[in-house]
């Protein structure tokens, strides 16, 4: 029988920091994640990650009040004042498991500027952070000795009078399907960015946890907060890092205007991601961008700097863009890049299922409330992933195994596949998986409304309907991805469904969420958070108040 | 064509039959050769001494490329390794002003400045960019029909690739097959044409390095060669001096012959086995002479 | 463009037919990389086709597989620069490691490798409050090893794994260097002496076959050297390899050339007999051909110029050594 006090599903940077917190309070603790860790999306994180020292001056409220206005006043303040205050002993904590953070000129960490922030307090390794954490995290797992079900899929969770208690899923090398046996399963997925087409996301993003909560009746909360990142390459979606303008790269529009100036003239480039990505959407819509982009100019940073500092964007710019930024400006458009939404928890990261924890991009503590700050993601995965693996271990402390029928179970799952394998159809998981991605583009991009919204909510049960009769092209069991691409499509259509409830709910302009049928911010009527859980008669929708300790809305602007 | 030609240690040490076979081959092909080892040139390093002292190694090397310099004249080698060993010390060199000048701060003892406009070339490489093709099949006497021969480069010849210039220069890349098309002989190709003879840890790890002998002169007498070709004399050294452990480790046949490059070029420009120091190879090179009807 | 893309197909569950080669040919933009041609044969001509892939931008490190005969990630290289429009681009799995179905192989030996060398930071003491000082140069060196993706494109094409599985390998040495060039990590004398054994730093052949693949510019060989540089100057010289490189230094700065004949017993340790003995049969076959270096081994001419160089250029670096 596989059996860990503490099961943590995915090995980004939340997972892995979970499972070393749960690890460090005695726990018997096991990751289990679709990919290897070290290729998990965490890698993509390219500018850094925020905290603000005393010892540089900097004060956590500073950091507190510019993210709860970034997220437009949607993030609950308890939880942002926590990640706040804990963002620098996490840091100095990172720093000494050995990650290689740039300096200043006296030998201590160094800070670059990012978006949406008064002051610089983004600490960073070049323009690969996220990567250099991540490795960094693997040493330690691997220090540690935890083990990993590398290459293991979830398919489901156990949920047995009302608490969580395992996972069913299957090794991906094999394809056989077990039982793992857990006092609390902490989900730590990350996002599900390839339900847009196209998206920064890496092809494994599909939304996997969040639908598995779901499935459960966890309810999700402000699933219509999806963030798109003002730089991505054309057709790829490939991100260029906000540390480019973080660094003083400007934006230009098609006569060479820097025409932030017209919608953020105090912070320029650098202000928050939704209003520079709504600037840059009205410029390409009003006739001034070149071919459905605008251009990212880095050529007066100089070649040193580039060189030492943005050497993977560089890369980047020649490889998939056929672009040297060093020569010439680089053609970019807003793309989808991470969703604020996702499971709701605490602050411990509990989700309403007993002993079942969410932290990180499929986790909603509501620290990005409707718009993230750059650099803010990689401090809620470990800031939440640290409390979440320590608590996912004292809920586990002392309490017994739950004995399980693992063979029904197993059979159960055996059974739903011997049916998906026998199916002979025409439909596949990549062309639906295309128009779905394509759809959500178009109706929850940039600018949404509520025909946009209706159309696309009336498109889901065609989808689910295609869904249902896909079939296989591999027959085998041993790694059989396209076994994999077809299930993760399901778990994206029940995330398609609460982004779009989420999005017909909220009748006003917030954040990411911006209606052209509702311009405004309307905080009398929708200071509120959107929930959407799963019933036994469908998806009911709800809301709940914004937590504000001190900081009382106000006019946003940059 | 006059050149500051760089011999190597080896083609006169290990090797002793290259350095004859060059001299003969360049004459007749009328490159005119300036010995730099007359001159008191020293090794370059062979890439041993720069895991040690790297700047010694690049100090080593400029000196070199001053008296090409002096001489103006191009320079000239004959060995993989030294070739890939003075490409790489170029480039650093080349690239950085300050570091010339503090490896030139060092050369002023002796009067010498390097000033960076040296290109060092190996004869492969100088076959195809100097004479020409077309030209060096006009020498041909004797052409190699019917030889079947597998291209063994030396890792230097072809790593790192930015180094060697392959983008300025692609037709790098498969020098060696054209050069031996071009002899007219058939070419084998061959996995093993740009892997490691294994000569580098021959005295760290005899076990792994003979393996890799084992590996490639089999594989390409299994492919059907009757030789393999190399512009490399450390190669050669190792594939042709540890063929017999090979074999003995391997417990197969293999007895496949090393030919040193300008043994081939000479062979089909009408020299005798002799003339070419063939007889001076452990594995003996009677079967290629005999395909070709050269009396041993 | 027009392309066939010739891959290398296995199905374990298939126990009638070995690898074999299948053919595919498609219409792709001059801009794709070949990874963008495996997927979109994946997901419109053939979903039984295996490979990893995520990020698509070369920093997951999923994708490391041999085009055209040598190992790259699929993601970050262009159709355009491994095949002429209506040519073939030929793709295999990695390397050296075993294959698990189509492209994926197992890269157990890979993470083996890289745990054997104790990866993560080893300081010694009290933690201080607040972060390590250390200088921004030396963080920034080792932003060039830690760019490093694991994505096993060296240990696929490195010489040295094919013949022998005991080599720890570019990736776990570069991994190696990492932590003995952290001015934070305080088990520099132990990893070095480690790493001096059988397996370790002198093992490579210095191909350069791990520079080259290397999609990150991380030039692992490079690592090595410079680790046998440490281990060196630590004092781990009690073996082959730093025998041979402490002769060969001398022998060039001696003579200005390389003594060939004293080398290799310098190398083995002059009272190591067996040794010795075993080149022996090497040895007399050589002699019977004549192909030997000259009995009298003799210098440059002009060599009394080569030796005050020597002497300049060591002054140099002593000096600097002094000054720190």
């Amino acid at each position: 029988m596989l059996e860990h006090d503490v099961l943590v599903v995915g090995a980004g940077l939340a997972g892995m920091r979970a499972a070393l917190a749960a690890h460090q309070s005695g726990a018997n603790v096991a990751i289990i994640s679709k990919v290897h860790p070290v290729r998990s999306h965490s890698n993509a994180a390219q500018g850094g990650i925020n905290a603000a020292l005393t010892d540089r001056g900097d004060n956590w409220e500073d950091h507190a009040f510019d993210t709860i206005k970034g997220s437009d006043y949607l993030g609950d303040q308890d939880a942002i004042e926590y990640m706040c205050t804990e963002a620098g002993p996490e840091l100095i904590d990172l720093e000494h498991m050995g990650v290689i953070f740039n300096r200043d000129d006296e030998g201590r960490l160094g800070t670059r500027a990012f978006g949406g922030q008064q002051r610089a307090r983004t600490f960073f390794v070049a323009d690969f952070t996220g990567q250099a954490i991540l490795h960094v995290l693997y040493e330690q797992l691997m220090k540690a000795d935890v083990r990993v079900y590398e290459e293991w899929f979830v398919l489901e969770l156990i949920v047995e009078e009302g608490e969580c208690c395992g996972v069913i899923a299957m090794e991906i090398a094999t394809g056989s399907v077990f039982v793992i046996r857990a006092k609390s399963v902490i989900l730590c997925t990350g996002g599900l960015g390839r339900l847009f087409e196209p998206s920064t996301n890496a092809l494994i993003v599909t939304g996997d946890g969040i639908a598995l909560a779901y499935q459960v009746g966890a309810p999700v909360m402000d699933m219509e907060m999806v963030q798109y990142h003002p730089t991505t390459l054309k057709g790829s979606g490939v991100l260029i890092t906000e540390g480019a303008r973080g660094e003083g790269a400007h934006l230009l529009n098609k006569d060479g205007e820097r025409f932030m100036q017209r919608y953020a003239p105090n912070m320029m480039e650098l202000a928050s991601r939704d209003v520079v990505s709504r600037s840059e959407q009205t410029e390409i819509d009003e006739g001034r961008g070149i071919d459905g982009c605008v251009l990212l100019d880095c050529r007066h940073l100089g070649e040193d700097l580039i060189a030492e500092r943005l050497s993977q964007i560089l890369e980047i710019g020649m490889d998939f863009a056929g672009v040297d930024i060093r020569k010439e400006p680089i053609p970019i458009q807003p793309g989808m890049h991470y969703i604020m939404g996702g499971i709701k928890t605490d602050m411990d990261g509990r989700t309403i299922v007993p002993g079942l924890y969410a932290a990180g991009e499929c986790a909603n503590v509501s620290v990005h409330g409707g718009n993230r700050l750059g650099a803010n993601s990689l401090l809620d995965t470990v800031v939440f992933g640290h409390r979440s693996g320590r608590h996912a271990a004292d809920w586990a402390n002392g309490k017994a195994y739950r004995d399980l029928n693992v063979d029904d179970y197993v059979d159960g799952k055996e059974k739903e596949f011997s049916d998906l394998f026998s199916r002979q159809t025409d439909e596949r998981w990549s062309q639906i998986r295309l128009d779905l991605g394509k759809a959500m583009d178009r109706y929850m991009g940039v600018y949404r409304d509520e025909e946009g919204m209706q159309s696309l909510l009336a498109m889901l049960p065609g989808f689910r309907e295609r869904f249902a009769q896909a079939s296989l092209q591999d027959k085998g069991r041993v790694f059989n991805t396209d076994l994999i691409f077809t299930l993760e499509l399901g778990f994206m259509l029940d995330c398609a469904e609460s982004i779009v409830l989420g999005g017909i709910e909220r009748k006003e302009s917030r954040g990411a969420h911006s209606r052209t049928d509702y311009p405004n911010r309307d905080d009398e009527n929708w200071l509120k958070h959107v929930l959407v859980t799963r019933t036994d008669d469908g998806p009911e929708v709800s809301q709940l108040p914004v937590t504000i300790t001190k900081w009382q809305p106000e006019e946003r602007k940059y | 064509m006059k050149y500051a030609f760089f011999p190597g240690c080896v083609s006169r040490g290990g090797c002793p039959e290259l350095y004859p076979a060059t001299i003969k081959v360049c004459e007749r092909l009328g490159l005119e050769l300036d010995g730099l080892d007359k001159r008191g040139a020293t090794c370059t390093g062979a890439g041993v001494l720069q895991e040690k002292n790297l700047f010694l190694g690049d100090v080593f090397n400029a000196r070199t490329f001053a008296m090409a310099e002096e001489l103006d004249l191009p320079l000239l080698t004959i060995c993989s390794t030294c070739q890939g060993v003075m490409s790489q010390a170029n480039k650093r060199l080349k690239d950085d002003a300050d570091y010339l000048a503090r490896v030139n701060a060092h050369l002023a003892l002796e009067g010498l400045k390097y000033k960076g406009t040296a290109q060092p070339r190996h004869l492969l490489w100088t076959l195809i960019e100097d004479v020409g093709i077309e030209e060096l099949k006009s020498f041909v006497i004797r052409p190699l029909t019917n030889l079947r021969v597998a291209p063994f480069y030396g890792c230097y010849m072809v790593r790192p690739s930015d180094a060697l210039e392959f983008k300025l220069y692609p037709e790098r890349e498969d020098s060696l097959e054209r050069v031996m098309s071009a002899l007219g002989a058939d070419v084998v190709d061959f996995p093993g044409k740009t892997r490691c003879c294994g000569f580098p840890i021959l005295t760290i790890n005899e076990r792994n390095s003979v393996k890799m002998v084992a590996l490639h002169t089999s594989d390409a007498k299994d492919l059907g060669a009757d030789a393999l070709v190399t512009p490399c004399p450390l190669c050669h050294l190792n594939l042709d001096g540890y063929q017999p452990k090979a074999m003995q480790q391997a417990q197969r046949d293999i007895d496949i012959p090393i030919i040193h490059l300008p043994q081939l070029l000479g062979l089909a420009m009408g020299f005798d086995a002799k003339e070419m120091g063939l007889s001076r190879h452990i594995i003996s090179a009677k079967r290629v002479l005999s395909k070709i009807k050269v009396p041993a | 463009m027009q392309i066939t893309v010739s891959v290398r197909r296995y199905n374990p569950q298939d126990k009638e037919t070995p690898s074999y080669w299948q053919e595919y040919s498609l219409e792709v933009e001059e801009t794709s990389s070949v990874l963008d041609s495996l997927i979109k044969i994946r997901e419109e001509e053939d979903g039984s086709l295996a490979l990893r892939c995520s990020c698509r931008s070369a920093i997951c490190g999923s994708c490391a597989m041999r085009i055209n005969g040598h190992a790259k990630l699929a993601c970050n290289t262009k159709v355009s620069d491994v095949a002429e429009d209506g040519g073939t681009i030929k793709v295999e799995p990695a390397g050296v490691m075993p294959v698990i179905k189509d492209l994926v192989v197992d890269q157990t030996l890979f993470w083996d490798k890289v745990k054997q060398v104790s990866p993560w930071l080893q300081p010694e003491g009290e933690e201080p409050e607040a972060e390590y000082l250390a200088p921004n140069s030396d963080m920034t060196h080792l932003a060039g090893v830690m760019a490093c993706i694991m994505c096993g494109a060296c240990v696929s094409d490195c010489t040295v794994l094919e013949m022998d599985p005991n080599f720890i390998g570019p990736a776990a040495l570069a991994k190696a260097y990492r932590f003995a060039a952290d001015p934070r990590d305080d088990q520099d004398a132990s990893r070095l002496a480690a790493l001096s054994e059988y397996g370790g730093v002198w093992d490579c052949t210095r191909c350069y076959e791990c520079v080259e693949v290397c999609p990150k510019g991380v030039a692992p060989m490079d690592r090595i050297m410079a680790l046998r540089d440490r281990a060196m100057e630590a004092g781990y010289t009690n073996n082959n390899g730093a025998r041979h490189t402490d002769a060969f230094e001398a022998s060039v700065s001696h003579s200005g050339r390389l003594n060939e004949l004293t080398l290799p017993i310098k190398s083995f340790g002059v009272l190591n007999l067996p040794a010795q003995m075993s080149m022996a049969p090497v040895a007399i076959r050589a002699l019977m051909r004549r192909k030997i270096p000259p009995i009298i081994h003799k210098s440059v001419p002009g060599v009394k110029n080569v030796r005050r160089l020597v002497e300049s250029v060591k002054e140099e670096q002593q000096d600097e050594q002094a000054a720190g």
